[in-house]
């Protein structure tokens, strides 16, 4: 499907777009926000408009949920702003001299600019059996509404790996009255991104809606005849299983940009402009692999935060422009109704602060490096959010006895004066 | 179902006039519009990028705001009490049309 090629006459070649997630979308609309005149092509192997994937695991699944996520744009957006599209079209290979990329329908399209916004996918499992009908993971629309199928009541459903993903299908799984058992190697939920604390409150709160937790678990194969029927773990035990769901992290799709010869490593490797290694080709999303302006960490960042505000620097770079100031990274999950908001990024060494009673229900946890505010979880606490991804920009010094009571303001607990000079904050970008 | 006019009054004090769509949360039709709204979230009242100020008048008129709308709202710069709103959780109606609304500044 060719869509919307608008009034814009390309006296050149267009903007290449791979991958229409939210990243390869935001580089469209930023390209013609930024006034940017020449053709732009958005490239996805997925059927339809693109979408939003955040409430795949969270509104779609529910019980009376439409079986659709919202779309990123509407259909006419594209056609009014002159982007088009091609749907259901992967990219097969990148011939940087020649400036082309192969089509799977064939064709050869050529691009003045290419940006690769290829995303991740999820990390498969590669257990025995892993293959067997009943073992899902989540990751694209269609992946959702089979899962959805697959959830009712009395479903035994083993999900392996405590991130996010598999923590907020527990809680739909659960919701929808199946029998859920989740299998975790590390000893709590959620451990790479969060501390002690907020795993525990969230255990406790999975708890109370019948999830189980096993930690420890290591699974070594999956076994059934027609389809899956149990997850074994290191140690012999087994979990009766109609459902395995794998969230185990996600890998990026980088193979098109390393067939090319360009710079990889885990994630393409882009610089600030989201630039990779070769002139003409961006990459932005989470396909990329970049070093943190704050703290110098090579890094992905799988978000939306990151999917946006990395689109913002390549169309700005395309079009010559200045780029918006970021967002602070950051993160929202919602489990069983309770909502858990994270910015700045975490490093397990950070000094955690637990500001107010997590048995209330509503708390945060501040993360100090160095006595400056690196980075927030916040739990049914959206105000200690708002305010702790400010000072985290600011890299504002935090007094730890103040940042401890919740009834002082974060703004208030902030201590001493030097926050990051604009000088730091320039060299630190640069 | 026809379209509502709206009114933008964006950072800079600069007046957009737009076609805001039925189909369409109010922070859609800004973003949809090229307004700078970066609605990260995508209209699930997470991000608070999507803050707007509505005459009182306005306002007024609409529901009260959910506890989650409320608290990213009132730690945000120049939180008005009877005016502040993010535009992801006003819908469209009728009784919109031809309404002002002020970018409200960034953070
Ligand atoms: C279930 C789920 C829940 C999530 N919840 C949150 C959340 O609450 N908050 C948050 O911040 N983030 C969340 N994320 C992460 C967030 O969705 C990603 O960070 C974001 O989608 C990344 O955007 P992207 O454009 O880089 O990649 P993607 O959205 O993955 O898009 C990449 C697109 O490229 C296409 N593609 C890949 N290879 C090719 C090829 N060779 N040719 C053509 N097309 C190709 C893919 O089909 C895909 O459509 C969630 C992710 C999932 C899966
Ligand atoms: S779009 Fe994020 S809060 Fe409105």
């Amino acid at each position: 499907m060719r869509s919307g090629t608008g009034a814009a006459v390309t006296i050149q070649d267009p903007v290449v777009i791979i991958g229409a997630g939210h990243s390869g979308v935001a580089v469209a609309t930023g390209l013609r926000s930024r006034g940017w005149e020449g053709g732009v092509l958005l490239i996805d192997a997925e059927n339809g408009l693109p979408y939003e994937r955040p409430p795949l695991s969270k509104e779609l699944l529910k019980e009376g949920a439409p079986d659709e996520s919202a779309v990123l744009r509407k259909e006419k957006f594209y056609a009014d702003k002159g982007i088009a599209r091609l749907a259901g079209v992967t990219a097969e290979s990148i011939d940087r001299d020649g400036r082309t990329v192969l089509l799977s329908d064939g064709t050869r399209q050529a691009y003045h600019r290419l940006v690769i916004a290829t995303g991740s996918r999820a990390r498969p499992l590669t257990v025995p059996g892993a293959g067997l009908p009943g073992v899902r993971s989540l990751r694209t629309r269609d992946d959702a509404l089979e899962l959805k199928r697959l959830l009712v009541p009395g479903a035994r459903v083993a999900i392996i790996g405590a991130g996010y993903i598999g923590l907020e299908v527990a809680a739909a799984a659960a919701a929808k009255g199946c029998e859920v058992t989740v299998l975790e190697f590390q000893d709590r939920v959620m451990s790479r991104v969060t501390s002690a604390p907020v795993s525990r409150h969230f255990e406790q709160l999975h708890g109370r809606h019948g999830v189980r937790f096993v930690f420890g678990a290591a699974v070594t194969s999956i076994d059934g005849g027609e389809r899956a029927e149990r997850v074994t773990v290191a140690g012999g035990t087994n979990f009766p299983a109609d459902v395995v769901l794998a969230g185990i992290g996600v890998l990026p799709n980088e193979e098109l940009a390393a067939d090319a010869g360009l710079e990889c490593r885990d994630g393409i490797l882009v610089d600030g402009h989201g630039r990779t290694s070769n002139p003409a080709v961006y990459a932005s999303g989470d396909v990329t692999r970049f070093t943190s302006p704050i703290d110098g960490a090579s890094q992905r960042l799988e978000c939306i935060q990151n999917a946006l505000a990395q689109a913002d620097r390549v169309a700005a770079h395309i079009t010559g422009q200045a780029a918006a100031e970021p967002e602070i990274p950051w993160f929202w999950t919602v489990q069983h109704g309770v909502r858990l908001q994270t910015a700045g990024v975490r490093h397990p060494e950070d000094q955690a602060i637990v500001r107010g009673e997590t048995s209330g229900g509503k708390f945060s946890v501040v993360y100090l490096r160095e006595g400056r505010l690196a980075a927030v979880d916040t739990i049914a606490n959206l105000a200690d959010f708002r305010t702790a991804k400010r000072l985290i920009a600011q890299g504002a010094r935090i007094d730890p006895a103040l940042a401890a009571d919740p009834g002082i303001p974060l703004t208030e607990a902030t201590s001493g004066t030097p926050n990051h000079s604009d000088a730091d904050l320039a060299a630190a970008r640069s | 179902m026809s379209n509502n006019k709206l009114t933008v009054v964006d950072r800079e004090g600069a007046t957009h006039d737009l076609e805001w769509e039925p189909d369409q949360s109010m922070m859609e039709a800004l973003r949809d519009n090229d307004l700078p709204v970066l609605a990260s979230c995508g209209g699930t009242a997470s991000c608070a990028t999507c803050h707007v100020f509505l005459e009182q008048e306005v306002f007024d008129t609409l529901e009260d705001r959910s506890e989650d709308e409320l608290e990213l709202l009132v730690e945000a710069e120049g939180y008005r009490e009877c005016g502040s709103r993010l535009s992801c959780q006003v819908g469209f109606s009728r009784d919109l049309n031809g309404v002002t609304v002020t970018l409200a500044p960034e953070e």
